[in-house]
């Protein structure tokens, strides 16, 4: 999806710019992410978001979370103060954990994170609206999960500038090992209580950070195959030339 | 003058010359030889998944899942990072100051740094003179949490480049980033990888849940028809201490 949204506007731009196509500057960029387990999630994964004009296509793969139940997941932005200097989003560690209860919950984060930007759910709403709506969210069949969709930036938010410092929060853990979510230890989520806490709580976090798209050109080749071929080819010639001239001579010497 | 002496005199000739032909033929091509720039070392591509490859040089994400390095990994984004001044927690987009010289000893690269960005393409750029290196600088800068990527040639048009050694770096070997502000961040490889040009794991390269440092070159076979090698080598690193 990613790499043909870049092939497309790669080929679309030269022919709608042919005189400018190097120096544009608005051509899409590509954020990516490590997702690292929070709450011994076990899970790990990757993130890639790029933002072309005002489309946001996100993918993330993510293994190891907790099968067959709903994960909602999120681009988390920490929002400055007027006048204040930029937050750049990060994820909580164990000493985030502000109650002490040994695991880290969605508003514990909160301070690193910052708040919702939008909703990666699989269909309608993703407004922070959509936020715990966990009929819409991936459910990782096999602990799997392999998302794609694309968004268009939602108002307000200066994609742009602000990417790089947003944060993806995959959310659902199972704290007692259960296999699904319940009350269990943990008790009901402080941000619905209609929910348990191992629903809500991450389970993976990563800091996007800017991308290059697809490889490097980074070498000329002249390390690579036969060089001084010129030579090469002077000195085999020399030394052809030096056998031509002895068959002759032995020619002539012996019609001599 | 003797029709005879003149005869012997031509006799001789082309052996002579004979000898002479082969023997500054054989010298061009031994010239030839001796300058010829070997390849760059290679890696095993990364490319043929689940190939054994892999089990040498793998790249992060599945595999190391629960395993005791993964789980330590998102801790030090706060704590380890060498930092001689540490304002509080509202902090500025990138703290460390940025990076001005690379140095990697057990490879001999030695190289101011360049700022690099993305082309109109969103590639990355790498630096035009094959000598020096490159930093991504609308990325994370080496120190910072995150992948700060360094790039340069593996060579130029007629020899080795700053990076020709990149895929000889063993695991281990200390990579060095002096920056602006005088201080220097020093990082230990972990894998050396090569991965076909359109199997850049993106977010392996670019993003780390700790914070790492990327050098990136060329690899593989060169490809006289694109007149670019196929492959990109990474050296995956971790900062040390």
């Amino acid at each position: 999806m990613r790499k043909s949204l870049a092939a497309a506007a790669a080929l679309a731009l030269p022919l709608a710019f042919p005189a400018t196509a190097f120096a544009a500057t608005d051509g899409p960029q590509m954020y990516v992410a490590q997702l690292g387990e929070l709450n011994d999630s076990g899970a790990t994964g990757t993130a890639e978001v790029t933002l072309d004009g005002d489309q946001l296509t996100v993918s993330i793969t993510a293994s190891g979370l907790l099968a067959d139940q709903p994960h909602a997941q999120h681009i988390h932005y920490p929002e400055e103060e007027e006048g204040q200097p930029t937050i750049e989003g990060t994820c909580p560690t164990s000493a985030d954990d502000a109650d002490g209860d040994g695991f880290l919950s969605t508003t514990e984060g909160q301070p690193k994170y910052g708040m919702i930007v939008t909703s990666l759910t699989t269909e309608g709403d993703a407004s922070p609206d959509s936020a715990l709506d966990v009929t819409r969210f991936p459910t990782a069949p096999g602990g799997e999960e392999s998302y794609d969709r694309t968004f268009t930036v939602p108002e307000g938010f200066d994609a742009a500038e602000d990417l790089g410092e947003s944060v993806i929060v995959v959310h659902g853990i199972d704290a007692n090992g259960n296999g699904e979510y319940d009350a269990g230890d943990l008790g009901a989520s402080e941000l619905n209580p209609d929910l348990p806490a191992e629903a809500t709580n991450p389970a993976l976090c990563g800091a996007l950070s800017p991308a290059g798209d697809g490889g490097v050109a980074a070498g000329f080749g002249g390390t690579s195959g036969v060089e001084n071929t010129g030579l090469m080819l002077a000195g085999a010639g020399t030394i052809a030339a030096a056998g031509g001239v002895l068959i002759y001579s032995r020619r002539r010497s012996a019609q001599a | 003058m003797s029709h005879r002496a003149d005869r012997g005199h031509r006799r001789l000739l082309a052996p002579v010359a004979a000898a002479v032909l082969l023997v500054s033929g054989l010298g061009m091509v031994g010239v030839a030889a001796a300058t010829q720039q070997g390849p760059p070392p290679e890696v095993p591509s990364a490319s043929a998944q689940g190939a054994p490859a892999d089990a040498t040089a793998r790249p992060a994400p599945a595999a190391a899942a629960g395993t005791p390095a993964r789980a330590e990994a998102p801790k030090p984004r706060r704590t380890g990072r060498p930092r001689a001044v540490d304002p509080a927690p509202a902090r500025a987009p990138a703290p460390a100051a940025d990076p001005v010289r690379l140095r990697v000893p057990s490879i001999g690269v030695d190289t101011d740094l360049l700022d690099l960005a993305l082309d109109a393409d969103g590639a990355l750029e790498v630096p035009e003179d094959p000598d020096r290196a490159g930093w991504f600088a609308g990325g994370t800068a080496p120190g910072d949490p995150g992948a700060a990527v360094l790039a340069g040639h593996v060579d130029s048009m007629d020899g080795p480049a700053v990076f020709y050694l990149l895929s000889a770096l063993r695991p281990g070997a200390e990579v060095l980033v002096d920056r602006e502000d005088g201080t220097t961040a020093t990082f230990r490889v972990d894998r050396v990888v090569r991965y076909p040009k359109d199997e850049l794991p993106t977010a392996d390269v670019y993003a780390a849940t700790g914070t790492a440092l990327r050098l990136v070159t060329c690899g593989g076979v060169f490809d006289d028809d694109s007149g670019h090698y196929r492959d990109n080598v990474v050296a995956y690193a971790t900062v040390a201490g």
